[in-house]
């Protein structure tokens, strides 16, 4: 059953050399990021004041410091997005080698039924998330 | 010629240069055309004040020119201006965090393959000796990932804005670093879903064959006319623009995550901002717009350019034209929403995003997935899915729940009071809320 999917998925060559111009344009970018802070730190002036170096609230002196304690409600967020972000990931090599199935194997019915039977545990979560009030925001 | 040296590395790291100045060339000027936009429909003039003659009394002529030597000159001042840190900053982190967001900015766009696949002849070339010719893709990396590569580095530009906020140690960076966080990532599942729907239809990850299948089968705003919708709403709020700039919300938040920022460090953030424009549109041009075709169902070029050198090479540089014209069409209608809609409540986007725009496009992908597996993968057939589940949802909202919370106070003499005699709607549960508010029940006079 495992063969159709696995000779689709054989099928690109994986040659690590492609990725060789990959290695020159990160150091292409990095190096402008950098070239422009230093010249920027070259080139501008460089002044310090008490009243200068103070953080800018609208004006007001700042009180305390703004590392405290937040909105639990971003965490949850964050919680949620993770088992959607790794279940989309899950589901990019099926899109891909899915419509390249012959539509007459019988074995295609099957494999639509278990993506879907893993995308309908997600939705059990987004119910249950739903329920409990994590996509509301007041 | 060095073995590792193969035609599609020499033309990639070539193309990749090109495109890099291309587009902070065009960042610039988009920069420009915004304002001018947003002078001209605010009934302004803009800037028109600054030429290329500067300042110099034998380059007269060259004065004015409708201010067309603005960008030059924000970016010298950008970088004459002091790069100033405040003392509480986390010095280190409020350094990498510009650099963090303007790397992924400008290697996203490698994979765009802005020239197609072109039949490169041999060629002698000075140093490096012959170059073996060949089938190469005018695209700054041409690897079997595809997209992914886009998707997974486009996403990392998240960092910057949540080192940002954090780094500056100051309470409206941080907040607006967090909100802008949550709502790119909120934003980051419709858009995956949504190319997820386009890529069930094409079967491939490889810009090239995503491109090859809308030359044979129509662009795939057609078949996925829902989908493409969904994937610019999310783009928008990838890259933070109005209607969902809620991370710089200046009424709020002053400046969000950048608002200590100053100098080249704060023209990096603003780069990437309009390099992530470019990519995204360049994305949906690639995924939904056919790429480099010029006409929907026709096609004008060939699929591989084959020929002389100055042949394949016009070739490829006609569909380069083509495939920016696109983009920039699509940056000019961002910049247009930017200017006209007004920006949604923070709870307003979270809300949408999460109770809208990701169960739409869940629907979607199961609806896609269902008609490939039913052999009604085409345009026609496709159209008419996306056209009845829109449909669907639109029948469905009145029936759907309504929240209660955050919805107009019916306070009396507000302009949200209802009209007299009418029952007032909305109002808080809590029974001490209540009691502050009078007006519950019937409006009397």
């Amino acid at each position: 059953m495992l063969h159709p999917l696995t000779t689709l998925a054989s099928q690109p060559n994986v040659a690590l050399d492609q990725y060789l111009p990959l290695a020159v344009i990160i150091v292409g970018a990095v190096g402008f990021a950098v070239a422009n802070i230093v010249l920027t730190k070259i080139i501008g002036p460089s002044r310090r004041g008490a009243n200068k170096g103070m953080s800018y609230e609208s004006g007001m002196n700042p009180v305390g410091t703004a590392r405290k304690r937040f909105n639990v409600r971003f965490y949850l967020i964050a919680m949620v997005f993770l088992v959607f972000d790794v279940e989309i990931i899950f589901l990019y090599p099926w899109a891909t080698t899915f419509p390249n199935l012959d539509p007459a194997n019988p074995d295609a019915g099957i494999w639509l039924f278990r993506i879907f039977f893993f995308l309908f545990t997600t939705i059990v979560a987004y119910v249950y998330g739903f329920r409990k009030g994590v996509f509301n925001f007041d | 010629m060095p073995d590792w040296l193969t035609a599609q590395t020499f033309v990639s790291v070539h193309v990749f240069f090109i495109m890099v100045h291309v587009i902070l060339l065009t960042v610039a000027y988009l920069i420009y055309v915004e304002r001018k936009a947003a002078s001209y429909i605010q009934d302004r003039v803009g800037p028109n004040r600054v030429g290329f003659d500067f300042g110099l009394p034998w380059l007269k002529p060259l004065r004015g020119m409708l201010g067309l030597g603005q960008p030059l000159a924000d970016g010298m001042k950008f970088l004459l201006k002091e790069d100033y840190a405040p003392d509480r900053v986390d010095k280190k982190l409020f350094t990498l965090a510009p650099m963090v967001m303007i790397v992924p900015a400008l290697i996203g766009f490698a994979i765009i393959p802005w020239g197609g696949t072109i039949v490169l002849p041999d060629l002698d070339l000075p140093l490096i000796g012959t170059m073996e010719g060949g089938p190469i893709v005018i695209a700054g990396l041409h690897v079997n990932v595809g997209v992914i590569y886009l998707i997974s580095v486009a996403t990392l530009s998240v960092y910057g804005v949540t080192l940002g906020g954090w780094a500056s140690n100051n309470k409206y960076s941080f907040l607006g670093g967090l909100r802008c966080t949550a709502q790119m990532i909120s934003y980051e599942i419709p858009l995956g879903l949504c190319i997820l729907a386009a890529l069930l239809l094409v079967g491939s990850f490889l810009p090239e064959e995503i491109i090859g299948y809308q030359r044979d089968h129509g662009w795939l705003i057609f078949a996925q006319p829902l989908a493409a919708i969904i994937f610019f709403i999310a783009l928008l709020a990838e890259s933070n623009r109005i209607p969902f700039d809620n991370a710089e919300a200046e009424q709020e938040l002053v400046g969000g995550y950048h608002t200590e920022y100053s100098s080249m460090r704060f023209a990096l953030f603003f780069l990437a901002e309009y390099a992530h424009m470019i990519t995204g549109c360049a994305f949906f041009a690639l995924l939904f717009l056919g790429g480099y075709e010029l006409l929907p169902f026709v096609s004008v070029f060939p699929a591989v350019a084959e020929g002389s050198i100055l042949a394949v090479l016009g070739i490829a540089a006609l569909k380069f034209a083509v495939f920016f014209g696109k983009v920039l069409l699509l940056v000019c209608f961002m910049i247009l929403i930017r200017w006209s809609i007004p920006r949604l409540r923070y709870d307003q986007v979270m809300m949408m995003g999460w109770q809208a725009v990701i169960p739409i496009s869940l629907v979607l992908v199961v609806l896609t997935s269902t008609m490939v597996y039913l052999g009604l993968g085409g345009v026609v057939p496709m159209f008419i899915a996306n056209a009845i589940l829109a449909v669907v949802i639109v029948a469905l909202v009145p029936v759907l729940p309504r929240t209660r919370t955050n919805q107009r106070l019916p306070l009396y003499g507000s302009r949200f009071c209802p009209v007299t005699g009418s029952t007032v709607q909305t109002g808080p549960t809590d029974p001490l809320a209540r009691e502050d508010r009078p007006l519950q029940g019937t409006v009397t006079a």
